[in-house]
């Protein structure tokens, strides 16, 4: 009885931290955004209005408006990329693979201001290719602005791309060898193949990918905040400034805002894990390669992590 | 069989990749070391005095101490309340691993800003004011490496076979609590240490909180960069490119660390 | 005999590993040839070098007079059946039969009825529309053999299609495939290392060693007569005798070979004090002393050493032996007549 009940008190010690820590810099902020954005703009009361206002209002619209197509854009553009080099990779040997892999990842590190900045170098004002471009008189990059729609995609894309990679490569080693040369055998061509099953058997691994770069370039702030800082409307640019700003604060419309953020990037990573568990069911039944694939998730996990952290 | 053979499209596309993946990295890289660089291909001059200039400059250093400091009390934090609670949940409750990693993971699927405003508003009035404080940003660095942390602990919980070892030590008569420092931590101890130093760098990169909660009050080596990028932009690459190598040395030891650990 | 696949001098190197080393083969039309070897020996890859899956270093290959070397896989008119089945996972069972017809533009109407004769033969037709990964292994090995069926394939190819399946479903799948390839009088190769299943399958075998046929022939002839020590120790626990070792057991030798084998069920056994019966007129009686004792079922696996040799002795399981220990002595009776004479290794 007594061990009982030391056990008992062992475990809730062992527990307690983590819970309350949870609790006090998770569940209650976020509990509190959630209701700051019902909240009248003097802090009290219930309202739908920010909701109303934030819809009604062209200058948020435009933000969300902004970001969405940003998102969409810049994650299809690195979902293309990406599974073209995604299956270049897997044509190369192990040992290149993973050379080229650790590049890629590397450069993923080069997240943020600093990336932000090294394109202004190179494509700012005063940029090096700019000044380059305008003496060689290279008048097809005169209309390119950096500080603008074209020069955020360009960014976006360059930290999409190595993470549609990441995410995508063990896909193509999913698809067996002998598919391909069954497919063969039975007539099949090489692009009949990828139509029929090579593409089918990747969808899945496709969509739950572009779920997370939506969700990845939705929340981007330090990048676009770097680069563009207000000249440019995005959403979580919008929100930074709503609750955080150097004039006047408005911490119940930038709840709102941040509600609406988080819905986008809570439904696209919803979608990443129904993906990742249809893949799961395309995968035989051999248990080796089901931990295999376990294991692939879980590098996409935390490849995913790496970015929402920048 | 195929795989053997690479064939000219992928080397070709690989390289285009590398070259658009690597571009800017050495640009900045190239500015940081250039006296003078417009109007041509390469930097006219040499030098190192941007770097001489940086280490001479009180605030970076300042502001290095500061991210390394805050940066390490969160991860050894993080350690001390996630090692026991991970230890309970995957040993004796394995039924409430599902909900413990909803939990975990949310942070990924919660943006940076989005965690900021409610962060602000949570504690910006009413009894715990601790805005603007390194309290409330160690408390959201927290958040942000817990999904590492936890995924490092529990795998290698899990390929140490943690539950069998427990139960050998116990059967050759050692208490839970012996069985947990002298079995279980030396045998976890690689894997920890992995995932301790991968929340470092991630941690080392974070800007968003930081701008968001603490910008104008403590200053880490991100905020400090974003400063001086409209100031001198060769100071500016010189900072981007010390900060990437330090970076990279950091993975490159993690690196080091997971093969090591696999053996 | 009938050429109706011819292989010639099929050669193929892996870097710097000869996988085969000048490979000649006939096959009759409608009959089954095993080609059985341990792993390595280069008969996976003639069969992949057959289908087009693997290119040739050297060598001819003509099925029906025509030469197919040069030709892509799909043009072969080649079927293929793979070890791990190799059906593809976002099709339907269906799906996966008519893809052959599919890819070469057949009807959907023709197809379909094709496809429903196919799964009732193979006896799946309740599992039409389902997906491969939720049947069992049998049952998709017998989609993926229903699949190559289903182009009319001139000549088909199993590469151990039995291996990944466990041992009853693997007895059953042997006789349906051995049914179906007589109804259908189809060609076929079969690749196995499991030397039970070829005896069992075969219209002839042909074992393979280090990238060459080593010896091909009816099952009978296999199992009594391997010609090397390699196809003696493969076919059966042959047991295999040095020429001094067979010097000692049989005192006199006709021949003047190096190695002998003798078959573990043509040695007898006596218990110690049995007298010999008539049936054993001729046999030299030779002493030894049990090592060790195994019951296989209908078979007692006894090894027994007999002036410093161990020899494998099979006896039937009628009751008889199982008071037998180990240590305990018996006398070995060796029958001249059943020590088979072997060549050198590649002679």
């Amino acid at each position: 009885m007594k061990k009982m009940k030391q056990r008992q008190r062992g475990v809730i010690l062992a527990l307690l931290p983590f819970v309350l820590m949870v609790l006090a810099f998770q569940v209650v902020p976020l509990l509190s955004m959630l209701t700051g954005s019902f909240r009248r703009e003097d802090g009290t009361g219930f309202t739908l209005g920010n909701y109303l206002h934030a819809v009604q209002s062209a200058y948020y619209m435009q933000a969300i408006k902004n970001s969405l197509l940003i998102s969409v854009s810049s994650s299809v553009i690195g979902i293309a990329a990406g599974l073209l080099c995604a299956y270049c990779i897997t044509r190369f040997t192990p040992a290149v693979r993973d050379r080229l892999l650790m590049l890629s990842n590397m450069t993923s590190n080069f997240a943020g201001v600093p990336l932000a900045f090294a394109y202004i170098i190179l494509l700012g004002n005063n940029g090096v290719f700019t000044l380059l471009f305008k003496q060689w008189g290279w008048s097809v990059f005169s209309d390119f602005n950096l500080y603008s729609w074209s020069g955020l995609i360009l960014v976006y894309v360059y930290f999409q791309i190595p993470l549609a990679l990441l995410l995508l490569y063990p896909a193509f080693y999913g698809i067996r060898e002998q598919w391909k040369e069954a497919a063969a055998l039975l007539g099949a061509g090489s692009w009949q193949f990828w139509r029929t099953v090579g593409l089918p058997v990747l969808s899945p691994a496709i969509f739950g990918t572009l779920g997370i770069l939506f969700a990845n370039a939705m929340g981007a702030y330090a990048t676009a905040y770097a680069l563009v800082g207000g000249n440019y409307n995005l959403l979580a640019v919008r929100i930074g400034s709503l609750v955080a700003g150097d004039v006047v604060t408005q911490p119940q419309m930038g709840s709102t805002l941040a509600v609406l953020l988080a819905l986008s990037t809570l439904l696209a990573v919803y979608l990443n894990q129904r993906m990742v568990r249809l893949t799961e069911g395309f995968v035989s039944k051999s248990p080796r390669k089901r931990l295999w694939r376990r294991e692939a998730s879980a590098g996409v996990r935390t490849a995913a992590l790496e970015e929402a952290g920048q | 069989m195929n795989t053997r053979r690479s064939g000219l499209a992928p080397r070709t596309f690989m390289l285009l990749l590398m070259a658009y993946l690597l571009l800017p990295l050495l640009a900045t890289g190239l500015y940081a070391f250039a006296e003078n660089w417009q109007n041509t291909l390469l930097p006219e001059a040499w030098t190192f005095s941007w770097f001489g200039e940086m280490f001479k400059d009180i605030r970076f250093l300042e502001a290095l101490w500061t991210s390394l400091y805050l940066c390490l009390i969160t991860v050894v934090l993080s350690l001390a309340v996630m090692l026991p609670a991970v230890f309970v949940i995957t040993v004796y409750f394995p039924r409430w691993e599902s909900f413990m990693k909803g939990i975990v993971v949310l942070p990924y699927a919660v943006p940076g800003v989005v965690a900021a405003v409610g962060l602000i508003r949570a504690y910006s009035s009413g009894p715990l004011n601790i805005s603007g404080t390194a309290y409330l940003l160690v408390g959201a660095y927290f958040v942000v490496i817990l999904p590492y942390m936890y995924q490092g602990i529990r795998n290698s919980l899990l390929s140490v076979s943690a539950v069998e070892l427990l139960n050998a030590a116990e059967l050759l008569g050692a208490s839970r609590r012996s069985a947990f420092v002298n079995v279980i931590l030396p045998n976890i101890w690689p894997g920890v240490i992995v995932s301790a130093l991968l929340s470092f760098s991630v941690l080392f990169g974070e800007f968003v909180l930081t701008n968001m909660l603490v910008g104008g009050h403590i200053q880490t080596i991100q905020v400090y960069l974003y400063r001086r990028v409209g100031e001198s932009g060769h100071l500016a690459s010189a900072i981007a490119i010390s900060y990437f190598v330090f970076i990279l040395l950091l993975s490159a030891l993690l690196m080091r660390l997971g093969t090591l650990g696999k053996r | 005999m009938n050429d109706y696949l011819k292989l010639q001098g099929i050669r193929k190197r892996f870097g710097d590993a000869q996988v085969l080393n000048g490979v000649d083969l006939s096959v009759a039309e409608g009959e089954l040839v095993t080609l059985l070897g341990p792993s390595g020996c280069g008969k996976s890859t003639l069969l992949r070098c057959i289908a087009g899956l693997a290119e040739l270093d050297g060598g001819s290959i003509e099925l029906e007079r025509r030469e197919l070397t040069s030709l892509p896989p799909r043009s072969r008119d080649v079927g293929m059946v793979f070890q791990s089945y190799a059906l593809f996972p976002n099709l339907t069972v269906s799906q996966n039969v008519e893809y052959g017809m599919r890819m070469r533009g057949m009807a959907p109407a023709a197809r379909r009825s094709r496809c429903r004769e196919l799964l009732a033969m193979v006896d799946l037709e309740d599992k039409r529309d389902m997906y491969p990964q939720s049947l069992s292994g049998g049952q998709q090995q017998r989609v993926a053999l229903a699949r190559s069926l289903a182009v009319q394939p001139k000549l088909l190819l199993l590469d151990e299609p039995l291996s990944a399946l466990d041992a009853k479903i693997r007895k059953n799948l042997r006789a349906e495939i051995r049914q179906i390839q007589r109804r259908l009088g189809m060609t076929t190769l079969f690749v196995t290392h499991d030397q039970e299943e070829a005896l069992i399958l075969s219209d002839r075998i042909c074992i393979m060693n280090q990238g060459r046929i080593v010896q091909e022939g009816s099952p009978e002839q296999l199992y009594t007569a391997p010609r090397t020590e390699f196809a003696a120790r493969f076919m059966g626990s042959y047991n295999v005798l040095t020429r001094a070792e067979a010097l000692t057991l049989f005192r006199s030798l006709r021949s003047a070979a190096d190695s002998f084998a003798i078959r573990p069920e043509a040695l007898r056994l006596l218990a110690d004090g049995e007298k010999p019966g008539e049936d054993t007129d001729g046999m030299i009686a030779v002493k030894g002393t049990v090592q060790s004792i195994s019951v296989l079922g209908n078979i007692i696996r006894a090894v027994v050493e007999a002036a410093g040799i161990c020899l494998t002795v099979d006896l039937l399981n009628d009751g008889r032996w199982l008071r037998v220990r180990e240590g305990e002595g018996v006398t070995l009776m060796l029958d001249p007549a059943q020590l088979l004479q072997l060549e050198q290794e590649g002679a």
